[in-house]
C-alpha cells in the first residue's frame, strides 16, 4: 500500500517537475544564449565650473527598447561596473567627469540582445551617489574637500530617444556597438555647511562617438605541432588586447572570433574590433591630437604577437593584422621574488611582465635580448604579480588561468622569453625566462640572468638601495597626529620611483633623537627605498601629509609640502642620508588647503601644467622639484566655450607652474616608444593666499568652522576658509 | 478530470517553487535560528579593486589599531573583532602609471565609500564615521592571507576562543584580527569541489602557519 502510494505521488510529479525544469532552462537560455551583440559604454563629462574633482559613483547603465518602459520591466539589457574593475557582488566605479572632458573615460562593455534600444538610464549607488571637490573658496566653507552630491533626478537619470525618431542605439549580432554618453551636471543647490550636500541634476546626451576610434584587424592562426592544449589547466580565449603605449595598462579588450561580416580569417583564428577613446578634437577639426596605442595577441593556445599604432583620430579607424601560430603547448611561469639586500624578505608587489617586440621588428628575427637592450620598443603580452609571500603569479579565474600559466612553449633553439620584473624602490630587473612543462603549478619555469647561458628556478633578487634622513613637522597638538608621507623621484622629473610603505605618523610628543630641527619642530625621520642604478644618478624628495578634515577624510592636505632636490642615488644596498634641514621654511606646517586655477594659452591634448615646490637649500637654478600635474581640460573643439582650464588643490603656499607638452604625435606614423613631456615656455612663481585664522581663543572671519578643519596651529586656532589664486599661462 | 485539475495545480506549484529557488540563489547571510546567540554588528570590509595588477601600500584601521600591507589589485580586507564601526582605509598607489585603483569600504554588502585615482603615485582615503581615536600598531598583528580563483565566492568563519565571524568574500582576501583571545582558526568553504584555496597565517610579520592549500574547504589553524 505504501509503494502504491509513493508510485502514484511520484507519478503525479513527473509532470510538475518537468514543467519545472523547462521553466528553469527556458528563463535562463532566454536571459543568456540571446546576448550576442556587445555593447561599449563611455562616458563624457560636462561638469560645474570651478571643481578640481566632479565624481560620479556608476553602478551600471541599462537599455530598454521600449522609451516609456517601467523601471522593473524584465526587458532592461544591464551593462554593469567590471567586476575586475568595481569588485565582485556589488561593483561600482567612480568616474570623475572633470577629467573626462575631452577624451572618453570607458565603462564597460557587455553583452545584450541584438535590437534598438530607445531609452538609457544611468544607475548611481543609491546611497552614495557621488561627490564634489571645489576649488577654493567653497560654497560656503572651505574648498578642496568633499561635499556629496543629492539628485534632483527623481524618476532616475535617463535618455530616450525622440518619439518618431531613430533609436538611440542599434545593436546587431556579433558586433560591439560603442555608445557614449555626455553627462552634464548642473547645481541647483548649494551647501550651506562644510560637509554638506550639493543638490545636483545630471542630464544625459548621446555623444555620436566624437572622441571614439576603431582598430579593426584580423589573427590568422596557422597549425602548428604542439598540443594545443595546457599542462596546468585551461586554456585562455583568443584575445587581442589595446594598451596606453609603452604600458600594461588596458584600455579595451576584444575576442577573436571567426565567421563574423566580412571576416575571410578562418578558426581557429578570426576577426577582432576594438573601439577606442581618441584625443581630439574631433572633425571638422583638421589637426586632432591623436592617441597612441599598443595591441597584445594572446591566448587561444597560440604563439604571442604585438604591434604599436600610427595615432588613432576620433571617428578614425585603423587596421592591424596578425599572423600566428597555434596548436602551442602551454607552460607556466612561477617562481619568488625577494629583496636582494636584506636576505629572506619577500617583495609583496612585484609586477612581472613577458616582452616581445612588436610585428615589424619580430619578422627581422631580433636577437633574443633586444627587449632587455630597447625595452622601450617592446610591448607587453602578459601579466603576473607576486602575493604577500612573494610567489608569482597570483591565481586567475575558475574559468580563466592566469596569464603566466599559458605561456607557448618555445623552440629548444630559443633562449626565452624577455621578463622584466619591476617593483616600487628597487632596480628593474631583465631575465629571460622559459615556461615550464610539467603539471606542477608551483614549480613551473626556468630564468636566466646571464643572456640565457645558465637557467635556474625563476627566485630572482632585485637590488635596491635607501635615503635615509628626517623631515621637520611643526608638532601636532596634543590629540592630534600627522601622517607624513615622502616620495622619491627621478631628478628634475615626476615620475616617482617609490614612496614610504606606510606614511610616517607624527604625534604631539615624538620621542625622536639624534636630529636637531629648527626651533619649533620635530624631526619625521625617514628611510626609503630607492633602485639605485635610474640613468639621471639622483633623486628629488618630497613630503607630503595625509589629512583628514574635521575628523573626515581629507582629499587634498592642509599641510605644507616640502621638498628636497638632487639627492644623490645609492650604491646597491647602500644608505645616502640626507641632512636635516636647518630653514625654517622647509618645515612642515599647518598653512591650510588652497587652488591654482588658470587657462593655458593655444593648449593642445597634450598639454599639462606641473606644479613644482622649491627647495631653497638646493643646487642653483637646479632645485625645483615636481609635485604633481593637471591635465588641461575642457579643450572645446568651438572656441566660443573653450577654457582650456587648468587646476591645483594644494597647500597655501608658494610655488612655480610649468607647462609640459607632448609632442603631437605624427599621423600615419608608428612611433618606436612611448613620447615624453617636455617642458615648455618658462615657470612662473605663483603664491597662494594663506586662509584666514578660524577658532581658537581670539575672534576670526571664519567663526562659525570648529577647529581642527585640516590641521591646528599651535595656538588652537585653524585654517579658514581658504583662498585661490588666478596664474594664467 | 479531477486528477487532472490535481495535476496541473501541482505543476503550478512545482514551476512557481523552481522560480523561486532560482531567484534566490545570490542571497547570502546566515538567517537560520540555531541557540539563542544575538548577531553581532557587520564588519567593515576594504576592496582594494581597479585596474589589475596595480600595486599599492595601505593602511587600515579601525577605532582601536591599525595595519600596513601592500599588495596589489585586486584586495578584499576584512577586520575581524573592530570595537565600532569606525573605519578608515588609506591607500597610496606606488606606479607611475595612470591605472585605476578604487579603495572602498562596505558594511553589510553596501558600499558606505569610494574613492578612486589614476594619478601616478595617487593616494586615496575611506571613512566610515569620524576619527576619534588615535589607532595604534595592531598588537599582536595577526593576519590571515587567502588566496584562489579570482571572483569565486567563499564563506569563512573566523574565531578565537570565544567569538566567531562570518566573512563572505571573494579571493585574494586578507583578514586581520584586532585583539584576539587566545588563538585564531579560520575555515573556509569554498563553492564547489573544484576549487582549491591558499591560505598563510602571519603573526608580528612572522609566518607561523606556512602555505596551506585544500580545497574545497581549508582550515587554518594558529599553533
Amino acid at each position: 500500500m505504501k509503494d502504491f502510494f509513493v508510485y502514484r505521488i511520484a507519478l503525479r510529479l513527473t509532470l510538475p517537475f518537468i514543467v519545472a525544469i523547462c521553466v528553469l532552462i527556458g528563463g535562463t537560455t532566454s536571459a543568456i544564449a540571446a546576448k550576442t551583440a556587445r555593447v561599449q559604454i563611455g562616458f563624457l563629462g560636462v561638469p560645474p565650473a570651478g571643481f578640481q574633482n566632479v565624481l560620479l559613483n556608476v553602478v551600471a547603465v541599462r537599455i530598454n527598447p521600449h522609451a516609456n518602459v517601467a523601471p522593473t520591466n524584465g526587458g532592461w539589457q544591464k551593462i554593469p561596473a567590471p567586476p575586475g574593475i568595481g569588485g565582485g557582488f556589488n561593483a561600482e566605479l567612480q568616474i570623475d567627469l572633470n577629467s573626462s572632458q575631452n577624451v572618453p573615460q570607458l565603462f564597460n562593455t557587455a553583452g545584450v540582445r541584438p535590437g534598438n534600444y530607445r531609452i538609457a538610464q544611468l544607475i548611481l549607488d543609491s546611497t552614495n551617489p557621488g561627490s564634489l571637490i571645489p576649488n577654493c573658496p567653497g560654497p560656503s566653507a572651505d574648498g578642496c574637500i568633499n561635499y556629496p552630491i543629492q539628485l534632483v533626478n527623481a524618476n532616475g537619470i535617463t535618455l530616450s530617444a525622440t518619439p518618431g525618431g531613430p533609436p538611440l542605439i542599434t545593436t546587431a549580432n556579433g558586433t560591439l556597438t560603442s555608445f557614449v554618453l555626455q553627462a552634464a551636471v548642473t547645481i541647483t543647490k548649494f551647501p550651506t555647511a562644510p560637509g554638506g550636500a550639493y543638490t545636483v541634476s545630471i542630464v544625459l546626451t548621446p555623444t555620436a562617438n566624437v572622441a571614439i576610434g576603431t582598430v579593426t584587424g584580423q589573427v590568422t592562426v596557422t597549425p602548428g605541432m604542439g598540443s594545443g592544449t595546457s599542462t596546468t589547466g585551461k586554456v585562455r580565449k583568443l584575445t587581442v588586447t589595446a594598451q596606453a603605449i609603452g604600458t600594461n595598462t588596458t584600455i579595451a579588450t576584444a575576442p577573436v572570433k571567426a565567421g563574423i561580416l566580412n571576416c575571410t580569417a578562418a578558426s581557429p583564428g578570426g576577426c577582432f574590433t576594438l573601439q577606442l577613446p581618441a584625443a581630439g578634437p574631433p572633425p571638422p577639426s583638421t589637426a586632432p591630437f591623436g592617441t597612441l596605442y599598443d595591441l597584445a595577441v594572446s591566448g587561444g593556445a597560440d604563439t604571442y604577437a604585438a604591434a604599436r599604432l600610427q595615432p588613432l583620430y576620433p571617428s578614425g579607424s585603423i587596421t592591424a593584422n596578425f599572423a600566428v601560430t597555434g596548436n602551442q603547448t602551454l607552460g607556466n611561469i612561477t617562481g619568488t621574488v625577494s629583496d636582494g639586500c636584506i636576505a629572506s624578505t619577500p617583495l609583496s608587489s612585484a609586477t612581472l611582465q613577458l616582452l616581445v617586440p612588436p610585428d615589424p621588428i619580430a619578422k627581422t628575427k631580433p636577437l633574443p635580448t633586444f627587449c632587455i637592450t630597447s625595452p622601450e620598443q617592446c610591448i607587453s603580452v602578459a601579466t603576473a604579480n607576486t602575493d604577500p609571500a612573494g610567489n608569482f603569479p597570483l591565481p586567475g579565474t575558475a574559468t580563466t588561468p592566469t596569464a603566466f600559466a599559458n605561456v607557448p612553449i618555445l623552440a629548444k633553439s630559443s633562449k626565452g622569453y624577455v621578463m622584466e620584473v619591476t617593483a616600487p624602490g628597487y632596480d628593474p630587473l631583465f631575465v629571460l625566462a622559459q615556461p615550464g612543462t610539467g603539471s606542477n603549478k608551483k614549480g613551473g619555469g626556468t630564468c636566466s640572468l646571464d643572456g640565457g647561458v645558465t637557467f635556474n628556478a625563476c627566485n630572482l633578487l632585485m637590488t635596491t638601495g635607501y635615503i635615509a634622513g628626517a623631515f621637520a613637522i611643526v608638532p601636532p597638538n596634543p590629540g592630534q597626529t600627522a601622517l607624513v608621507q615622502v616620495f622619491a623621484e627621478d631628478h628634475d622629473t615626476n615620475n616617482i620611483e617609490s614612496a614610504l610603505p606606510m606614511g610616517i605618523k607624527v604625534g604631539s610628543n615624538p620621542n625622536v633623537t639624534g636630529c636637531s630641527p629648527p626651533a619649533g619642530s620635530v624631526c619625521a625621520n625617514f628611510k626609503l627605498n630607492v633602485p639605485p642604478s635610474i640613468p639621471i644618478g639622483a633623486f628629488d624628495l618630497f613630503a607630503a601629509t595625509i589629512d583628514t578634515y574635521q575628523g573626515v577624510a581629507d582629499p587634498y592636505q592642509g599641510h605644507s609640502i616640502v621638498a628636497i632636490s638632487d639627492v644623490p642615488a645609492p650604491a646597491a644596498c647602500a644608505t645616502v642620508t640626507v641632512p636635516t634641514t636647518t630653514d625654517p621654511n622647509q618645515v612642515i606646517s599647518c598653512v591650510g588647503h588652497g587652488s591654482i586655477i588658470g587657462n593655458v594659452a593655444n593648449a593642445d591634448l597634450g598639454a599639462s601644467v606641473v606644479l613644482e615646490k622649491l627647495d631653497p637649500e638646493g643646487p642653483t637654478n637646479d632645485n625645483e622639484v615636481q609635485i604633481t600635474s593637471s591635465l588641461v581640460q575642457n579643450q572645446s573643439p568651438t572656441d566660443s566655450d573653450a577654457t582650456n582650464r587648468y587646476s591645483f588643490c594644494a597647500p597655501a603656499d608658494t610655488y612655480q607652474v610649468q607647462k609640459f607638452q607632448i609632442p603631437s604625435p605624427v599621423p600615419t606614423v608608428v612611433p618606436s616608444a612611448s613620447p615624453t613631456a617636455v617642458p615648455e615656455g618658462t615657470p612662473v612663481a605663483v603664491t597662494i593666499p594663506p586662509p584666514p585664522d578660524a577658532g581658537g581663543p581670539s575672534p576670526t572671519p571664519t567663526p562659525a568652522i570648529k577647529c581642527p578643519t585640516s590641521c591646528s596651529h599651535p595656538d588652537g586656532t585653524c585654517p579658514g576658509i581658504c583662498n585661490f589664486v588666478n596664474q594664467p599661462l | 478530470m479531477r486528477q487532472f485539475v490535481r495535476t496541473l495545480l501541482m505543476s503550478a506549484i512545482g514551476a512557481a517553487i523552481a522560480v523561486c529557488v532560482a531567484a534566490c540563489n545570490s542571497q547570502t547571510g546566515f538567517s537560520g535560528s540555531v541557540g539563542s546567540t544575538p548577531n553581532g554588528p557587520k564588519l567593515p570590509a576594504y576592496q582594494i579593486l581597479g585596474t589589475t595588477g596595480t600595486p599599492f601600500t595601505a593602511t587600515i584601521s579601525d577605532s582601536r589599531s591599525f595595519w600596513t600591507l601592500q599588495g596589489n589589485v585586486p584586495l578584499f580586507i576584512a577586520i575581524c573583532n573592530p570595537p565600532s564601526a569606525e573605519a578608515q582605509m588609506t591607500v597610496t598607489k606606488t606606479s607611475a602609471d595612470n591605472s585605476l585603483l578604487s579603495a572602498l569600504i562596505i558594511t553589510g554588502n553596501h558600499i558606505k565609500d569610494t574613492q578612486s585615482t589614476t594619478a601616478p603615485f595617487g593616494t586615496v582615503t575611506v571613512q566610515i564615521g569620524k576619527q576619534t581615536s588615535v589607532p595604534s600598531a595592531a598588537s599582536p598583528d595577526l593576519r590571515i592571507f587567502l588566496s584562489g580563483p579570482l571572483k569565486t565566492k567563499y564563506q569563512a568563519l573566523v574565531e578565537d576562543i570565544d567569538t566567531g565571524f562570518i566573512i563572505g568574500s571573494v579571493p585574494p582576501t586578507l583578514i586581520v584580527f584586532d585583539t584576539p583571545n587566545g588563538k585564531v582558526d579560520a575555515t573556509f568553504f569554498g563553492p564547489n569541489n573544484h576549487t582549491t584555496f591558499t591560505a598563510d597565517m602571519t603573526l608580528n610579520g612572522e609566518v607561523v602557519v606556512p602555505t596551506t592549500s585544500g580545497g574545497p574547504n581549508l582550515t587554518i589553524r594558529q599553533p
